[in-house]
This record gives C-alpha cells, structure tokens and sequence, in this order.
C-alpha cells in the first residue's frame, strides 16, 4: 500500500514538474521570437528615421541659416535632392559629446575638433536633442544618437624638426582602406610678419598626389621657420567622388593669448571675435591684454585652391582688449553666404602671431558632430548608415536607435 | 483500500484538470505571442507610412514645384495574418503655428490591436481630418500640390 503511494506523489510531482517545464520553455521561445520582432522593428525604424532626417531638409526648410526655432527636423540641403546635406544645419547641432564654452551670459555648443579650429554655437539658437525627438515625434518612444563622420581623412603632420625648412607629410585614408593615388590640392597660409599693425597672410598653394599607401611628402617650404612663425595648412584630397578636408594650425609656443570666433546669429551671418581671456566661466581675472585682428573669409574653388574674400566691413581688423576699461573684448563681423573658412590672424603687444580658423559650413573644415543621446547601457541599439555630403565633402552618417520604453510593453 | 481510493480520487481531477491546463496555458502564450508580433507589425507599418508622407510631402514640397501631383507606391503589406486593418488620419495638438501634426493610427480589425505615429510637416499640409482608409484598398500615397496647399491622401490603384 505503501508503494502505491509513493508512485503516486512520485508521479505527481513528476507531472507537475513537466507542466512548469513545458511552460517555462514554451515561455522562452516565444519571447525569443518576440525580441527578435523588436529588434526588426527597430531596424526598419531606424532606416525610416534616418531617411527622414537626411531627406528632408526640416521646417522651416532653412532653418540652418536662420535663428528661429525648428518645427521639423531635418538635415537635407533645401537646394538640392538626395543625400546631399546643408551645410550650415548640422552646424546648429548640439554636441553630445563637448562641453559647451560660455561667454558673456550665453552658452556656447562646441562642434570644435583640433588646435587652431573653432565652432561654437550659441545654445538659445541650437536645436538640443530633446527638441529634436520632439518634434520627430519619438519624445518617450526612442532615444537616438545621430553622427556625421567625414569618410576620408586627411591627416597632416610636420616632419621636419626645427627652425627652416619646413615640411609636412600627408597621409589620406578612408573608413578601413587607404586612399591611394589620390589627388591632393594644398594651401599653406604663412602670416605676413612683417609688422603691421593688422596681420595679414599669404597662400602658397599647389598640387600633388598620393602613393599607393596613400601618403605624400608636400615640398619643403625653404623660407619658413616651423617653430617660430605662424602658419596654417589646409589640404584637399579627392578621388572618384570622394572629397576630404584636413587641416593645421601652428602658433609660436611663446604666443599666450589667442581669440576665439563665437557664432551670434546663424540669421545675420555673424561672428564674435572674442579674446580668450574673456570666454570661460568664471572669466581669467582681468589683466590688461590686447590683441591686434584681421578677418577675412576663404572660399574653395572649382578647382580645389581657395579664394580670399576680403570682409569689407570696419570690423573686419581692429583691436580687442581684455581688462581694461575703454576697449572692447570682442568684435562682431559678417560673413558671407557661401561655405568657406573664417581666417582671424592677430598679434599681442610683443609682436607675436598666431591665426585661427572657423568654419562656414560644417563641411568646410570636415568637422565632426555627434548629435543625440548616449546608448551606452541600453538593451538593445541599431544601427544604420548612410554615405552623404556635406558642403561637397565626404561624410557617413550613422544613427543609433534604441527603445526607452524598455521591452516588457506589451500589446494596448 | 482506502488509501489507493483517496490517491485515485486526488490523481484523477489532476489529470482531467491537466486535458484543459494544458492546451489553455498553450493558447494564453500562444495569444500573448501573436498579440505581440502584430502589435509589432503594426507599429513597424505605421513608422513606415509615415516616412514615406513625409518624404513624399518634402519632395513636393521644394520651390521648385509650383502646382502638380505626386504619387509613391506603398511598401506595406494589406494585411496582418489575413485580418485587414484601418489607416486613420487625424490633426494632432499642435504647439507650434509654423508645422502641422499628421497622426496616422493603424487599427488592426482584431482584437483591437492599435498602433499610432505622428508626422511633422509643413504649415502647407493638408489632409481630411479622421479619414479612414481600409489597408486593403489602398495602395499609393498621393500628395497634390496648389498654391496654397498640399494636400495628402491614400489611394488604390497601381502604379
């Protein structure tokens, strides 16, 4: 009687353990099958919303150029189709990755990518990341993070060590390959030391190519000291299509104050020159310095060489001081519509020179810009990628996509 | 006896109880699963519809297109596991006088499955408020630009 009983519970419990394991499988699969459905839906997402972003050029469609807020978001250039972007939207992209500068009152984004080049943006005319969902319409439903990388790379590097001459050597690649045989259109821009009172510059350009490593030694410049003057260096390089931009900036290492150019309207096209001192939070205690400017506006030509463009404006050279009660420490200038660079060259009151570069269009110094929240510890994020344009150069554009509601919603 | 006859009358329910356990927990995952995927399929469809307007309304949009029509296919399925489902378009609140709010809900004629998205356009865009389409009668978007307004719309035919 006895065994009978132990069959039983035996047999019992045996059944019951087979129903919670068929049900804890069953369980698995499906919500296996589930994920799987999740992460497809959020492929094509991910594909929809970034062929939104880069397709359309947003509302107002010239929103980059204006210092309205935005009612749509999108990056396309409004004068052109296909994945061809507008240059001066993407500038108005809040870095997710910089911290801002502030100046006077105001916060300033950072889109600044190496020494000697700047591209700040006030905050109060930026889209930020939470306008941007909004007006999506994914605010609550998905985090993103939107990146603009320049496809080629053009890394420029001195190799000679001291004094004259001077030489650089240019190395050019892509995402995973090398760019070989390439062609290269440089443009070196040596500050007139000469002793005026407003420094100016001049362009010494010309052409060569890559080798098969996608590398090339540019000619020496025999008559340029590499330590002790102030230079820059801006070199093109293009092949099939793909166009790419590098750049360098020497100052002398005895030059202690710098200016830094500030966007104040996207609209008006203006710039604040500011002294270095002034920007920061709290400001460098006041010490009378002064610095001595000059702008002027580069375009890039139809053949790669780069055209000045005087800014014939009063404030386009002048003085900046900073500490002191009768000057002012910043200037504002115009710049004109088009893509191009913004050359600011000046001196301090010991005769040393230095010069800095801001863009006019994001594509015009190939400045990187990541754009969005950070998918950094969430469970599951996609990824898509589109080759674009910008201001006719080179660029990937990548979005990462990740659901913030979690994946335990379930059916309304 | 008495013990094999108390065993029996404790074994016997649990293994008629277990004839309709069985298939029942199957059917609730099983309903749970399909719920999910549709849901899922549906949000995927709406996401995707309304990318498609808003490339299409931005295309038209351009100064260079005066007046004229523009249609694209739809690349979406008609139905869900063989049940049709509605396409709805309504005016979204909208905080902003400079953009309208297209909200398109797709409502699956089973089991109420309903998923929604919202698309931004221009001041210029213009649809009939709560218009329903039938998924499987259309099968074109269509936009019809005139001086003063773009107007959306679904349509069958072929392309």
């Amino acid at each position: 009687m006895a065994s009978a009983g132990i069959d039983h519970m035996i047999s019992l419990t045996i059944f019951m353990v087979a129903i919670l394991v068929f049900i804890g499988f069953f369980s698995q699969t499906m919500q296996t099958g589930i994920a799987y459905e999740r992460h497809s839906a959020l492929s094509t997402k991910a594909s929809d919303l970034l062929d939104g972003i880069l397709l359309s050029p947003g509302i107002p469609d010239n929103w980059g150029q204006s210092d309205n807020k935005i009612g749509g978001f999108g990056l396309q250039d409004p004068e052109f189709n296909n994945y061809r972007l507008s240059s001066f939207s993407p500038m108005k992209l809040t870095s997710s990755t910089q911290s801002p500068v502030y100046y006077n009152g105001t916060y300033y984004g950072n889109l600044t990518a190496g020494f000697g080049g700047y591209l700040h943006a006030p905050y109060e005319k930026s889209v930020d990341y939470s306008t941007a969902s909004e007006v999506m319409g994914i605010n609550g439903t998905y985090g993103f993070r939107l990146s603009l990388t320049p496809t080629i790379t053009v890394l420029i590097e001195k190799i000679s060590t001291t004094g004259a001459p001077l030489q650089f050597s240019v190395d050019v690649a892509g995402t995973g390959f090398l760019l070989s045989n390439s062609a290269i259109s440089y443009s070196f821009l040596l500050i007139n030391q000469d002793g005026s009172e407003y420094p100016s510059y001049a362009i010494v350009s010309g052409t060569t190519t890559t080798d098969s490593s996608g590398s090339i030694e540019l000619p020496a410049f025999s008559a340029v000291d590499g330590e002790s003057q102030a230079y820059a260096l801006i070199v093109y390089s293009y092949l099939n299509g793909l166009k790419g931009v590098g750049y360098y900036v020497h100052v002398p290492p005895s030059l202690t104050k710098t200016v830094v150019p500030l966007i104040d309207s996207f609209q008006n096209r203006s710039i604040l020159i500011a002294h270095e001192d002034s920007v920061g939070e709290p400001p460098m205690p006041p010490s009378s310095s002064e610095l001595n400017y000059n702008t002027s506006f580069i375009i890039l030509t139809e053949d790669y060489t780069l055209r000045q463009v005087q800014l014939d404006q009063p404030t386009a050279f002048g003085q900046i001081v900073y500490g002191s009660g009768s000057g002012q420490d910043n200037a504002s200038i115009n710049v004109p519509d088009n893509d191009g660079i913004l050359i600011v060259t000046f001196k301090d009151t010991s005769s040393q020179y230095g010069l800095v570069l801001m863009p006019w269009g994001l594509g015009s110094m190939a400045f990187p810009v990541t754009f969005g929240g950070d998918p950094a510890g969430q469970d599951w994020v996609t990824t898509d990628i589109r080759q674009v344009t910008v201001g006719g150069i080179s660029y990937q554009a990548k979005l990462e996509l990740w659901n913030i509601q979690g994946y335990s919603r379930v059916v309304k | 006896m008495a013990h094999i006859t108390i065993e029996y009358m404790i074994m016997v329910p649990v293994l008629i109880m277990q004839i309709f356990l069985f298939p029942l927990t199957a059917t609730v995952i099983m309903d749970t699963w399909v719920d999910q995927r549709r849901n899922l399929e549906l949000q995927e469809i709406a996401g995707h519809l309304g990318s498609s307007i808003q490339q299409l309304y931005f295309t038209i949009n351009r100064a260079s297109i005066s007046v004229g029509s523009l249609s694209s296919k739809l690349d979406i399925p008609t139905s869900i596991d063989n049940y049709h489902f509605t396409v709805t378009f309504r005016n979204a609140t909208n905080p902003s006088g400079s953009t309208r709010i297209l909200n398109i809900t797709l409502n699956l004629l089973k089991n109420n499955v309903v998923a929604s998205t919202i698309v931004t356009l221009g001041e210029n865009a213009d649809w009939n408020d709560n218009s329903v389409y039938y998924s499987n009668s259309i099968s074109i978007i269509n936009a019809t630009k005139t001086p003063s307004v773009i107007q959306l719309s679904l349509v069958g035919g072929s392309t």
